[in-house]
């Protein structure tokens, strides 16, 4: 069994992929790691080509849709330790197209369908849960630390319904940030993060927003357990109407 | 504003539609919102029901008096009415904050039907032509309005429904004598003949105007009257199929109110209301028909297993089933196999025979599926079981939920129907 290495970075990941693809006879037989450096690490190393890269998803793309849109998710997660999945998933959906999702009791498939799903779930429960607010000067902010790292698709969702509005998406975690004004959409880091002042008339809209979230429950069907399968408590610190408790 | 708010939020809130799916809208470059077509939740309430509409009412101020309702006019309650201004400005505060996916509007019955349901378009014009709003609304059609105002209503909103409240002609008799069963029919009608026109004018020009595009859904009050479940599916079969319903939605009678015309119950009816919904998914997902799941013999769905099981406890003929042959719409008649895990079969099949592990991959409830399915002519158990072995095994398995437990027995006084 032949041993590859790659940099770390998810283009070293793409461009070791697509030369493996490339050279292998057989790539369900190659493992593919991140180099560490160790003593007794084996293995050759591919160096990292973002042009390489960039063909590889361009073409998977153009073969199957669907498993481009299930490889861009898997990166999503920034996952560590599945690349000789993320390999042989690959393959298979060159060799398949679309229908490799399908194939879900090869493992490989399996592990990357997975963690593409989960990283799709919090998009998901992002584009919901996410809460603005608006500050002095009319833009709005918002404030995040998701699981994934999920702030382009999730700016790009937005930029899509608040387009009249000056925004800011804020991962907290990751010290990014995404800004939309004027119908044009920018993606940068921060280094450092001063909370700035709310507009005055913010504290009296959450409170509305509070006084809706505790009438519209049916007090004869409370059920917390419901409401916290449904809504993790990871994701309360940033939830007005859970800030509370 | 605040009390208002609470006033009219906690009038509503036995509404149980909160769908914001089903309409796909680009939203205009100078406005706010558009629509996404899988639906998105906001938020969880204390008792576990999704947030995704702003749900109000316009005003909780009722000329009529149904036994059931919290607002009805001899039940004294505080009363408020929003502006047409007041909703607008509080839909937008809260979408722009992303709190919420749009506005989910009804209303008690101000002067009369006509009076109340203009001041609800007013609202949604307001939203759609002035601030050009592009997000969901769904607005309640008030039974008995002009037919006009169900146009115009149905050309602004993404969904809009008409509550049948009770599931029969006597029933609404009895409790809500002021509606007629002709007058919340007939608007169902006009939507769904409004609907198909819509999207038979959309085929041929792309500019023609939509027509609530998420189509139209209702809601009835399970426990509040004697009909059976039975009656109650076939209503909802009969919905789905002539008027093309998206949804019906029933809600547990919760006690609002001591007129001697309602049942007492100890607790809102929630299984039984858990059961319909199971019930209602077979009719409009899995190819089951009311008269199969239900008959006049045995009208009640069973408490114990879901309905699906009790058809497969009652039908030893159709099973086992084949994972490995079998094709989608038998694969979803069986107990633990849903529409997910038929799918995932029938598309794993293509690149290799499924395994009893691979079926627990795919997603398939094992313990209950077990009984009635072969994996490539293998059996998960003994074959030929007789049913009510099958049937006390199941309830061994299942006695580990805990919902078991909070089964509520509807309580039905002596001589209340008579």
């Amino acid at each position: 069994m032949n041993c590859y290495l790659y940099d770390g970075t998810a283009d070293g990941l793409l461009s070791a992929i697509a030369w493996i693809l490339e050279e292998e006879p057989d790539p369900e037989k190659v493992k593919l790691s991140e180099r560490k450096d160790t003593l007794f690490e084996e293995g050759f190393t591919i160096s990292t080509d973002a042009t390489q890269a960039e063909s590889l998803f361009f073409r998977l793309k153009q073969q199957a849709p669907d498993a481009a849109h299930t490889l861009y998710s898997f990166m999503l997660a920034e996952k560590e330790g599945l690349e000789t999945s993320l390999l042989h998933y690959v393959f298979l959906a060159f060799k398949h197209g679309d229908k490799v999702n399908g194939y879900i009791t090869h493992s490989a498939v399996r592990d990357i369908v997975h963690i593409a799903k989960k990283t799709g779930r919090e998009l998901h429960r992002m584009k919901g849960l996410l809460r603005f607010e608006k500050l002095q000067d009319g833009a709005y902010l918002a404030k995040m630390e998701p699981d994934y790292n999920i702030i382009h698709p999730l700016a790009f969702h937005f930029s899509r319904r608040l387009r009249a509005q000056h925004w800011f998406l804020y991962d907290v975690k990751r010290r990014t940030a995404a800004r939309w004004n004027n119908g044009s959409l920018q993606f940068g880091g921060i280094e450092q993060f001063t909370t700035p002042a709310l507009s005055e008339d913010e504290k009296k809209v959450q409170a509305l927003w509070l006084a809706f979230f505790k009438t519209i429950a049916i007090p004869d069907r409370k059920n917390p357990r419901l409401q916290k399968s449904n809504m993790p408590m990871k994701y309360w610190k940033y939830l007005v109407e859970k800030q509370e408790e | 504003m605040l009390t208002k708010l609470q006033i009219l939020s906690g009038a509503a809130r036995y509404d149980a539609s909160c769908a914001s799916s089903g309409s796909k809208r680009e939203g205009p470059s100078t406005g706010t919102g558009n629509t996404s077509s899988s639906g998105i939740c906001h938020s969880w309430s204390d008792d576990g029901r999704c947030i995704s509409l702003l749900k109000i009412l316009l005003s909780n101020d009722c000329i009529y008096d149904c036994a059931y309702c919290v607002n009805r006019s001899t039940n004294p309650v505080e009363r408020a009415s929003f502006t047409a201004r007041e909703v607008v400005d509080l839909t937008l505060e809260f979408y722009r904050r992303n709190y919420i996916e749009g506005l989910f509007l009804s209303s008690a019955v101000m002067k009369s039907p006509d009076h109340t349901m203009e001041c609800m378009v007013r609202v949604a014009e307001t939203l759609r032509t002035e601030e050009q709003f592009g997000g969901y609304i769904h607005m309640k059609i008030i039974p008995g309005c002009n037919s006009e105002l169900v146009r115009k209503a149905g050309l602004y909103a993404d969904r809009i429904s008409v509550n049948i409240e009770l599931p029969s002609q006597a029933s609404l008799q009895r409790l809500a004598p002021q509606k007629l069963k002709s007058a919340i029919l007939e608007p169902m009608a006009l939507i769904g003949r409004e609907i198909s026109s819509s999207l038979v004018e959309r085929k041929a020009s792309r500019k023609a105007p939509r027509f609530a595009p998420a189509g139209q859904s209702t809601q009835m009050i399970i426990g509040a009257s004697p009909e059976t479940d039975f009656q109650i599916l076939s209503l909802s079969q009969g919905l789905y199929k002539k008027m093309n319903l998206k949804r019906v939605y029933y809600s547990a009678y919760v006690p609002v109110t001591d007129d001697s015309r309602l049942p007492v119950l100890s607790a809102p009816p929630l299984l039984r209301e858990h059961r319909l919904y199971q019930a209602d998914w077979l009719l409009r997902f899995y190819g089951f028909t009311a008269d199969e799941i239900l008959s006049d013999d045995a009208p009640h769905l069973d408490e114990t297993f879901d309905p699906k099981t009790a058809w497969a406890l009652r039908h030893p003929e159709f099973f086992p089933v084949e994972v490995n042959r079998a094709d989608y719409a038998t694969l979803l008649r069986v107990p633990g196999i849903g529409v997910l895990s038929a799918k995932r079969i029938v598309s794993a099949r293509r690149f290799s025979l499924i395994t009893p592990d691979g079926l627990k991959k795919i997603g398939v409830v094992i313990k209950r599926a077990k009984y009635f399915i072969t994996c490539s002519g293998k059996s998960f158990e003994k074959p030929d079981q007789q049913p009510a072995l099958i049937r006390q095994r199941l309830l061994l398995s299942e006695r580990t939920d805990a919902s078991v437990s909070t089964i509520s027995h509807q309580l039905v006084l002596p001589g209340l129907y008579t």
